[in-house]
């Protein structure tokens, strides 16, 4: 896990890549890689790259970036973890590749060197990289198939600049501060900006699943090499895999294998616990492939005491019972205002989430993890959100004549008037259903010029209808892939990256992962929602019913008592607290 | 000792199940202490094989239920030790004994059995023998059965097969004259869509025009997989032998450049014993059984059945690395000799528990 920088000054005019620049994009990364640091500028001070580094895998100054192939020709920075590099190596090595260091970054530069552009559909991982080839002058850059590691990149049709993180371009002095009115209007629709757009106009996130080549041209067009709509499309074509094996035994299998790959690490990996199907059971199975159970973390708020969104009680008691070194760790209101500058400092772009990995982060940072895996991802793989149940039921009344007054019902939602309208189809329901504010309201919010450009180009609908294309062909499969596409990629993968980060702890998602999603898609068209029950059985001694038949809760802080933020009028709390998260771009 | 096996098919039979038994039962003879096996066979449909010393086969019991039932009934109480040799003839194996020692072979035993009785039954029994450990993990998880149980993978007679020279009568047949050649065997039925035909379909439009791909064996999916192929733009590339004769088997191997399979449904996949004992390489599935009939990766590649990516590049490695064939030393692993010295040690463990 690190911060990664790079300048590729491509254009015949663009100015020399400086080292001023590339130290100080590295520099505001320090948090993300606390361990090393270093940067690499080209002979003819074209091509500049940075680094900082959380040592994880080959703790030796071999595994230092950027990084050089044993030819030292290609070149490499590199943020996020292989978890397939093991296998890789193996077959490089039959291959006849050399490797310096025992780093799964070492071995991108020899897949790249073998399988070229074609390297990242092996890939199992979280990953945004970019490689130097001096041979052909080009830089190869790609972001892993969810979206779990960032990469931001700007353009100015001389110079190719690409980080870690929006602030740590911005740090480097030579972009653009203009807000972006299409990354505004998606914060205030979704509560988070969507990619490919940033809050800033002048800077791009790369897309999750994507690869591209940047020349002596400029950055040529990317290749979309993975979808999550497409790889559910394909489950839902061959179910019959599914009906082979017992749904729970699959899924031991299958998770298990995921938990196996994001266990690898030459540094001791925790874990986040809650009281969750997914955290626990998640948990139990990391007991049962380690051999022993990792280490916990769990929060507690007095602010919930005493009421079911306090998880505290029931993880400690799952810990005590699994024999887990467990901390449960208490965060007040005074923490939270103490924390609150360096945890906006830290927010990379605007979001209404992220102050509870925040501050579970930094309660296993204090336990001295440098790695903990976590349960994220479960409820879109599983189907537990009520949008599963919601969307289907919203997008059928909305096509029904009597649609309008048949939901008069949610008159009291200050979305009701807008159901007719959004709500036939999947992308306009699932608006309305995660939507934190809807398209009429944004004048007030941020002009109505701003508004009516901001829409224009964001093309909000069409842009949620993108991720369910091709169609996954049944309403689960739909669901599933809005989630995960959206909510899950733009809000809490991004937000779990800053906000753990920033106590420089690598956060692991073994149920956010390529590999998996593709093996288990048949077994979710099957099964359904239904595969949260069997995700409780999976482990060798099945959660107990105390836990399995827990009604749902989310993993929630106490923000309201905290900030006393107050309904807006029909507006929602969280509302309030957007607006608040906003003030600190303005 | 005398033993009795209690099968669906052994020597007079035909497939995989067959051939596991007609060793296993050779193995089990074949133990010092054990004087007789007396096999009650269900199905016989061909001329059966010379017999092991010490093994009394009853023939009568193929010619129907009533015959089956009554040569166990006859067979009833003599016996130290049961082989039931498929999981669903468990309620007919109660009627002599309580306690038999279960065979499993695959996907038979990877869900709950349809008879309720015999889910029961299984509490019961002496001891599972696995032909794989996914075949024991998948039958523990739904089963709980936590008594003894051992894996005894298949065994391969090398000396059957053989590197031989390409046989150029099936080489005109197939109309594989100056092409490389992948292969996967085995029935091309609806039912067994597990076996990895569609994947490797799926990506031989990417593959170089020169390299065709042979399914061997014949089945009610055929027609189907001709119409992917031709909707695929790769029919004048793909071979469909049908329903082939035993004896070319061998020989079909040994046209064959990369033997691939990425199946999800083997229990184990001794195709891949044959592949290797003609010298193909191999690449079989990481999902299934076929990991370990490559020794998760010694004698072969392993891929993830659901990735194109991975089985693509697994095929242009194993053409890039053809260079002359070989039988790899560790598929000695599951010579005949290993196979019976296992058996053998599983008849030790019996007695020595009671």
């Amino acid at each position: 896990m690190c911060g990664i920088a790079v300048l590729f000054s491509y254009g015949s005019s663009a100015p020399a890549a400086g080292a001023g620049e590339i130290e100080a994009i590295t520099e505001r990364m320090r948090p993300r890689g606390p361990d090393a640091g270093g940067t690499w500028i080209s002979s003819d001070q074209r091509v500049a790259l940075g680094a900082r580094r959380l040592a994880i895998i080959d703790l030796t100054d071999e595994g230092t970036q950027p990084m050089t192939d044993v030819e030292g020709e290609l070149r490499i920075v590199f943020n996020g973890e292989i978890y397939n590099y093991r296998e890789l190596r193996a077959r490089l090595e039959r291959l006849g590749a050399r490797f310096h260091s025992t780093t799964d970054t070492e071995v991108l530069l020899q897949l790249y060197r073998h399988d070229g552009a074609a390297m990242v559909e092996l890939l199992r991982g979280m990953f945004a990289f970019a490689i130097w080839d001096p041979r052909t002058r080009r830089m190869f850059v790609a972001r892993d198939p969810y979206g779990i590691k960032p990469l931001y990149i700007a353009d100015d049709g001389q110079t190719f600049r690409a980080a870690s993180t929006v602030k740590a371009l911005l740090a480097g002095g030579h972009i653009g501060r203009g807000l972006d009115p299409a990354g505004l209007a998606g914060f205030w629709l979704m509560g988070s900006v969507p990619e490919p757009h940033t809050i800033f106009q002048s800077i791009r996130a790369v897309e999750a699943g994507t690869s591209f080549f940047v020349g002596e041209q400029g950055t040529h067009d990317a290749r979309r090499y993975y979808s999550i709509a497409a790889a559910l499309k394909r489950g839902a074509e061959d179910v019959a895999a599914a009906r082979l094996v017992q749904p729970h035994v699959l899924l031991r299998e299958l998770v298990t294998d995921s938990l196996r790959h994001h266990l690898v690490s030459d540094v001791p990996v925790g874990a986040f616990l809650s009281s969750g199907i997914d955290s626990t059971a998640l948990v139990a199975m990391a007991a049962d492939a380690m051999g022993q159970p990792p280490r916990t973390v769990t929060l507690r708020f007095d602010e919930f005491r005493n009421s079911n969104s306090d998880e505290s009680p029931l993880a400690g008691r799952f810990a005590r019972e699994l024999g887990s070194d467990h901390v449960t760790r208490l965060v007040t209101r005074d923490e939270f205002e103490a924390d609150l500058p360096g945890l906006f400092d830290a927010m990379d772009q605007p979001t209404i989430d992220g102050t509870n990995t925040w501050f579970v982060s930094k309660a296993a940072a204090e336990r001295r993890l440098k790695v903990a895996i976590s349960g994220l991802g479960g409820d879109e793989l599983f189907g537990s959100y009520p949008s599963f149940r919601d969307l289907p039921r919203i997008v059928r009344a909305s096509r029904l004549p009597f649609a309008t007054a048949a939901l008069s019902r949610l008159a009291r939602n200050p979305k009701a008037g807008a159901v007719a309208r959004y709500g036939s189809t999947w992308a306009g329901a699932y608006l309305l259903k995660r939507g934190l504010f809807l398209p009429d309201d944004l004048p007030s919010l941020m002009g109505a010029e701003a508004a009516r450009e901001g829409l224009e180009r964001l093309a909000v609908i069409e842009h949620i209808g993108h991720t369910i294309e091709p169609d996954p062909g049944t309403s689960f499969g739909r669901v599933a892939a809005l989630e995960a596409s959206l909510y899950m990629r733009n809000q809490l993968l991004r937000d779990t990256d800053w906000a753990s980060m920033a106590h420089s702890l690598e956060v692991r998602t073994p149920l956010v992962d390529a590999t998996l999603l593709r093996q288990i898609a048949p077994l979710l068209m099957v099964e359904k929602q239904r595969c949260k029950h069997h995700f409780a059985e999976s482990p060798r001694n099945p959660l107990p019913a105390w836990l399995s038949k827990r009604k749902k809760t989310g993993f929630g802080v106490p923000l309201i008592e905290w900030m006393q933020l107050k309904p807006d009028g029909t507006s929602t709390r969280m509302r309030s607290w957007a607006r608040i998260v906003m003030e600190q771009w303005r | 000792m005398r033993i009795l096996h209690v099968g669906t098919d052994s020597f007079g039979g035909y497939g995989g199940i067959a051939l596991y038994n007609r060793e296993l039962i050779a193995a089990l003879a074949s133990h010092p202490s054990v004087e007789e096996v007396v096999v009650v066979p269900r199905i016989i449909v061909d001329a059966l094989e010379p017999l092991p010393e010490k093994v009394t086969f009853v023939t009568g019991a193929a010619r129907g239920m009533l015959a089956y039932l009554n040569a166990l009934r006859t067979a009833k109480g003599r016996f130290d030790l049961v082989v039931c040799a498929h999981v669903n003839l468990l309620p007919i194996v109660r009627l002599i004994t309580k306690h038999p020692l279960l065979m499993l072979y695959g996907i038979e035993a990877w869900k709950p059995l349809r008879d309720p009785l015999s889910n029961r039954l299984l509490r019961d029994v002496r001891g599972i023998v696995s032909i794989s450990d996914i075949t024991r993990e998948r039958f523990s998880g739904w089963s709980h059965y936590n008594g003894p149980s051992i894996i005894l993978p298949n065994s391969i007679r090398a000396e059957w097969y053989g590197l031989r020279p390409k046989n150029l009568g099936l080489i005109k047949r197939y109309g594989l004259e100056g092409k490389r050649v992948l292969m996967t065997l085995g029935r091309v039925v609806a039912a067994e869509r597990y076996k990895g035909f569609d994947e490797v379909l799926d990506i031989l439009p990417e593959l170089d025009d020169d390299i065709s791909y042979v399914i061997a064996g014949g089945g009610n999916d055929v027609p189907r997989l001709k119409s992917k192929a031709a909707r695929l733009g790769v029919s004048d590339r793909v071979v469909f032998t049908g329903i082939f004769a035993e004896a070319e088997k061998a020989d079909l191997y040994n046209l064959t450049d990369v033997y691939v399979m990425p199946s999800r449904g083997e229990g184990f996949g001794f195709v891949f014993l044959e592949a290797l004992a003609c010298g193909a390489p191999v690449i079989a599935s990481c999902l299934d059984g076929g990991r370990e009939a490559v020794r998760h990766g010694q004698l072969g590649q392993l891929v993830d059945p659901t990735s194109p990516a991975e089985i693509r590049v697994a095929i242009l490695d194993a053409l890039a690395a053809a260079g002359e064939r070989r039988i790899p030393e560790g598929l000695d692993f599951f010579s005949y000799a290993n196979f019976e010295r296992r058996t053998h040690a599983i008849i030790d463990a019996l007695g020595a528990n009671g």
